[in-house]
């Protein structure tokens, strides 16, 4: 803990530093002047437009609800980081325990593309939504769709998992020379 | 972080010694929190995976820029198609116009769900940040993200909610959606001066000579932008994306996200793309799925308008300089022409179909309506956002633009308007207002 504070106030005297240097040449770091007008710019229009839209969204109580519309906005994002995304690190952390290396990577990535496929989708194939008397809308079987969707990811997957396979036995587990991005198939075994 | 406070220290010019006190409140160094506070998700080393690194998050971060974009670019344009300022005059070519922005809008906005989801989880121990807060620049600039994912979930789920005719919310929709998107394209735009340095140090083949100044100043610079993320165990803008653990790389990171937004785009882009329709499967709507083989939005009975509209003695009246009156038969008569036309929802689906009935214009010229002058067409609904809409000259006089009476080859079914609705081409479908009674010269 010690020796973390250290490191951090080191790095914090250096940012310090540059800082300084910084605003004697009136620059914005590695941009220029002209970048660094940009930036003011940008910073000017960005808190025009969010302003203008706080504005709107509380001069026209009866359409938005700012109550309402309040909780959801801070709903979504509690929602987001207490649960979804300790969620997934826990699923994160039971895959590697449970599935090998050379694998684990395929099995992750096809999590990704199942979870944000059925999230996307959540209100058609759990029913939510729609009208009794106007069957166009959400008028197709979404439980089975999701199913074949998620069916034709997994068998996706299952062909690179075997094609991985099949090359860590065919090159062994040594003497492989890949690029960076496939290099963590002999390396974990 | 340190760019931003020196945007804002700068930023006023207000004598050099005013901003360089400004200058000090901003960025001069807040207490640190107790050590002892420092536990579980605050720890150093709590997220060990490499991928929470800035050249992930700055790649994810360009191209939810775009997604974002183009969402708020052609959010606007469905905006101002239904509420046009006085100066504005759409025009009714092309005829596809609003079919394109409209379902790249919603699209684009499912697609932006796994580009948002990693990102977040990218950039998630960001949130854990120790010390919380540094300075006051520090602080501005944390507090600049709350609007800016606040307003990015939001905007996707309540779109999710509303194409999916999921309404839990009380707010109406349209008009909280449309607010929202200015607080966060606002917050982006801020977002994106606070982090250019940093997007630049970590993107393109070139990146690693615009970390700015000396490999020294390069360190200061890494350790300035993402001082946490590397001291709780990852790399900062790590230059090798290979993690130890046999897990995904960087590189297999960004090819399961861009995945995931292909097969969302594939599963979901065919209830607008009709290429695309046979594998339309997991979209609110199928192009050929309704009445008549053509999708309905507002049925006759949630419009309340199933028994008058049924109504034998209908009549139709064109009011001009002329007050022109037809009664079914008469409606009927009248010289009718045939054109192709999409039918395009701000719910994002179009489907094209086939329309007959009488020109528009042809019943404008008949109640001496002159050629410049705006109407309104009138439902028989009593009430609602929706029973009337108006009809610029640019609309009122194309020869495509119909008083339909019939739908692929049909008499128009009561859920499509029957007996008479207006179809136009480049016009938002809550605009083609169906159950005609009335026209109004303006």
């Amino acid at each position: 803990m010690n020796a973390d504070a250290d490191a951090d106030d080191g790095a914090d005297d250096g940012a310090d530093a540059d800082d300084g240097a910084g605003a004697r040449t009136g620059s914005g770091a590695g941009l220029g002047v002209g970048g660094f007008a940009l930036r003011v710019v940008l910073v000017a229009a960005g808190l025009a437009a969010l302003g203008y839209g706080v504005d709107g969204l509380l001069t026209m109580p009866r359409a938005t609800h700012p109550s309402n519309a309040a909780a959801w906005l801070i709903g979504g994002i509690v929602i987001h980081d207490a649960l979804l995304v300790p969620g997934a690190m826990l699923v994160g952390f039971a895959l590697s325990r449970l599935v090998r290396a050379p694998y684990r990577a395929v099995a992750q990535g096809a999590l990704i593309v199942s979870g944000a496929v059925a999230l996307m989708s959540l209100p058609l194939w759990r029913g939510y939504g729609g009208s009794v008397d106007n069957r166009s809308v959400n008028p197709l079987p979404y439980g089975r769709n999701l199913a074949i969707v998620l069916g034709a990811v997994w068998a996706g997957a299952a062909l690179l998992m075997i094609s991985r396979a099949v090359r860590v036995r065919r090159t062994g587990r040594t003497g492989r020379t890949g690029r960076t991005g496939r290099r963590d198939a002999p390396k974990a075994g | 972080m340190r760019q931003f406070s020196r945007v804002l220290r700068t930023g006023r010019p207000t004598g050099a010694v005013r901003v360089g006190r400004v200058g000090r409140v901003l960025s001069g160094r807040l207490p640190k929190p107790l050590a002892a506070v420092r536990r579980g998700p605050l720890r150093a080393g709590a997220f060990p995976s490499t991928l929470h690194d800035q050249r992930m998050a700055s790649l994810l971060g360009i191209t939810l820029g775009i997604t974002f974009g183009t969402c708020f670019l052609t959010g606007l344009v469905s905006h101002f198609m239904q509420h046009p300022p006085n100066w504005l005059s759409w025009p009714a070519r092309p005829v596809w116009l609003y079919r394109v922005t409209q379902g790249l809008h919603v699209t684009t906005g499912l697609a932006s769900v796994p580009l948002l989801l990693v990102k977040l989880w990218t950039v998630y121990p960001r949130l854990w940040e120790w010390p919380p807060v540094r300075s006051v620049a520090h602080a501005l600039e944390r507090l600049t993200i709350v609007p800016l994912i606040t307003g990015s979930i939001f905007q996707l789920a309540t779109g999710i909610a509303n194409i999916a005719q999921w309404y839990r919310f009380h707010f109406f929709f349209t008009v909280t959606h449309y607010w929202v998107a200015w607080i966060t394209i606002g917050a982006l735009v801020v977002h994106i001066a606070a982090k250019l340095t940093t997007v630049r140090a970590n993107v393109g083949r070139r990146r690693h000579e615009r970390i700015p100044g000396t490999a020294v100043s390069a360190a200061l610079e890494r350790t300035a932008g993402g001082q946490d993320l590397e001291e709780q165990g990852n790399l900062g803008n790590g230059r090798d994306g290979a993690p130890p653990t046999g897990g995904l790389t960087r590189r297999g990171l960004a090819v399961a996200t861009g995945t995931a937004a292909a097969v969302i785009v594939v599963t979901t882009a065919g209830q607008a793309v009709p290429a695309l329709a046979p594998l339309d499967l997991l979209a609110p709507r199928r192009p050929d799925l309704g009445p008549q083989r053509l999708p309905v939005n507002r049925t006759a009975r949630a419009a309340r308008v199933a028994a008058v509209a049924r109504d034998p003695g209908y009549r139709l009246e064109v009011v001009g300089t002329r007050r022109v009156g037809y009664n079914l038969a008469q409606l009927h008569a009248l010289p009718s022409h045939t054109v192709r036309l999409p039918i395009t929802c701000v719910e994002g689906w179009s489907a094209d179909a086939t329309w007959h009935g009488p020109r528009l214009r042809d019943l404008l010229d008949a109640a001496l309506i002159p050629v410049d002058a705006t109407v309104r067409v009138e439902s028989l609904e009593a009430r609602g956002g929706y029973r009337a809409s108006e009809v610029r000259p640019a609309h009122a006089r194309d020869p495509l633009t119909l008083l339909a009476t019939g739908l692929n080859g049909a008499d128009l079914e009561l859920d499509h308007g029957y007996p008479a609705r207006l179809i136009a081409p480049d016009r938002p479908g809550v605009l083609q207002t169906k159950w005609v009674h009335r026209v109004v010269m303006l």
